[in-house]
């Protein structure tokens, strides 16, 4: 009698909690999550080999991964290059894209190498970066250098091109300074394009770091992935996937956050 | 003489592309000619120097590159057509059944930020060399922006206009005909433009991480030994590569980006 009470109790603090969660969206989600991670963890208990990653598994790694200083000093190596490269990424490509986007003349002698170098896959040129820099850390950063530098620099331009016409006659009307029209004018109306190129070219970044690393056996989260990978200890592996994958949800976010915060004049699309 | 620089006048226009085609060209060949035969090559060269246009014409009567490339295209191909027929209508599906679209999108947009280049070792030591686990990177890096993208779309479809349709006993093959189709195309074919750069970028990473073939197989020789000419001959087709199908991708964007509704 008294653990039926004390099941009926429970199942009251449970639907409680249960019905603090404010949004049925977010319960959805959660259940999906739930239903997710339980398809995953059955599935693959049933049919994949015993070394494959299981929920259970990561969860049970996820505190000795977290902790252990290789991993954290692998996480810290990657992301500093990245971070590292997309600000050489960012002054570069701003300048170069901001000059495409105000002058005609550099415009139709960069476009046909920046629109080209863009669409080219980045991996391709890994080897010759990897001969040019050297196997090691450079040529990680000229990869991701490479990898967000012309993103940055055709969304730059795409911004610097859609001033309204106006500002830029009422400068002239009254004589504004030239450095006025630079970057008062046409750095700040182009922000929402840079966000958007930063946004894209973080992605790339991150894959160009990853990538590099795989290639030239450099340490990283990356070489994590693979080192633990290859050494059929998944579940540790896919700690790092989190790691990236975290990365990207932030950046995704915080741009989120800027263009709220800051640039709501601009408009979405 | 600035004015004229930046007029719109054709003829200034095309000679500033012919000048910046040759200015790059000139600056690529002396380069080539000056630096050390192992770190680069130039773009003519001459007889003790050959360069990459010479190893470009090579690769045309090569049948051996031929089947390089034709490899190339072809898991290029199946990835990206594979992730196509899963991710749309998998999209426009998640457009009709709201629930299933609010459960499902936090996590499609995790996968989408995730870089699938993380995913490659584990494609590896779970299913081996082969050209299907090849596919499988491919179809990986190409269908979640699909995805992604389609979602986007489904989450524009009208409300109202689902409703109407529901009122008016509208078969379900017409709602996806005249609402549900129309509305996630101009923002599927945005995921399409996206996959096609991401696709190229797998194709090309499982080439070099997993059994080498194809164009990769074709840069990683060369980088070996090291034979720059070859190299850059081979980074020059794959951005051609990229150029065009980029091209193609964006044209058929912006045919139909006009059925986005303007307040969409």
């Amino acid at each position: 009698m008294s653990t039926q009470a004390n099941a009926a109790a429970d199942r009251a603090v449970m639907s409680r909690l249960w019905n603090a969660i404010p949004w049925s969206d977010v319960r959805v989600k959660l259940i999906a999550g739930l239903i997710i991670l339980v398809a995953w963890q059955v599935g693959v208990a049933a049919f994949a080999p015993r070394f494959v990653a299981k929920p259970l598994g990561i969860a049970a790694a996820f505190p000795a991964v977290i902790t252990d200083a290789d991993f954290l000093a692998a996480v810290v190596s990657t992301l500093g290059a990245v971070l590292k490269g997309l600000l050489i990424a960012v002054v570069g490509g701003v300048i170069v894209g901001i000059s495409m986007g105000r002058v005609k003349f550099f415009d139709r002698m960069l476009n046909f190498y920046v629109n080209g170098l863009y669409a080219m896959p980045m991996v391709a040129v890994l080897p010759l970066l990897a001969i040019w820099f050297g196997y090691e850390s450079d040529a990680r950063l000229a990869t991701i250098v490479f990898a967000a530098f012309f993103s940055i620099a055709m969304n730059a331009r795409d911004g610097a091109r859609s001033v309204p016409p106006e500002y830029l006659e009422v400068c002239k009307a009254y004589r504004a300074k030239r450095r006025y029209i630079w970057f008062d004018i046409t750095l700040y109306s182009s922000l929402p394009y840079l966000v958007a190129g930063l946004r894209l070219a973080s992605g790339r970044a991150l894959v160009g770091a990853v990538i590099a690393e795989f290639f030239v056996s450099l340490e990283g989260v990356g070489m994590y992935i693979l080192a633990h990978a290859r050494s059929f200890q998944h579940n540790e592996a896919v700690i790092g996937v989190l790691a990236l994958a975290a990365f990207g949800l932030f950046v995704e976010g915080a741009m989120n956050w800027v263009m709220r915060r800051f640039l709501p004049w601009a408009r979405r699309g | 003489m600035i004015k004229l620089i930046n007029s719109d006048a054709r003829w200034i226009r095309w000679l500033t592309f012919a000048a910046s085609i040759l200015l790059g060209a000139a600056i690529w060949e002396f380069a080539g000619r000056n630096a050390n035969p192992v770190f680069m090559a130039p773009l003519i060269g001459d007889a003790d120097t050959p360069g990459a246009a010479r190893s470009l014409i090579g690769f045309i009567g090569d049948g051996q590159f031929r089947d390089a490339f034709l490899s190339s295209i072809k898991l290029f191909a199946t990835g990206f057509l594979l992730a196509l027929v899963i991710a749309v209508p998998l999209g426009i599906v998640l457009a009709r059944l709201v629930l299933l679209r609010v459960a499902l999108e936090s996590y499609i947009l995790m996968l989408y930020v995730t870089p699938m280049v993380a995913l490659i070792p584990f494609v590896l030591s779970i299913l081996g060399f082969g050209f299907w686990p090849k596919v499988l990177v491919v179809v990986l890096f190409a269908f979640f922006p699909i995805l992604y993208n389609t979602l986007e779309g489904a989450r524009s479809v009208k409300h109202e206009l689902l409703e109407v349709a529901g009122s008016f006993r509208a078969s379900e093959w017409s709602i996806w005909r005249d609402i549900l189709i129309p509305y996630t195309l101009p923002f599927a074919l945005t995921g399409i433009r996206q996959a096609t750069g991401r696709a190229l970028v797998g194709m090309i990473a499982a080439e070099f991480f997993l059994s080498t073939s194809g164009l990769g197989e074709v840069i990683m020789i060369a980088s070996r030994t090291p034979d720059m000419a070859n190299m850059l001959a081979a980074i020059l087709l794959i951005a051609g590569l990229g150029v065009i199908l980029m091209r193609g991708a964006q044209a058929l964007e912006q045919k139909y980006s006009a059925w986005r509704g303007v307040d969409g």
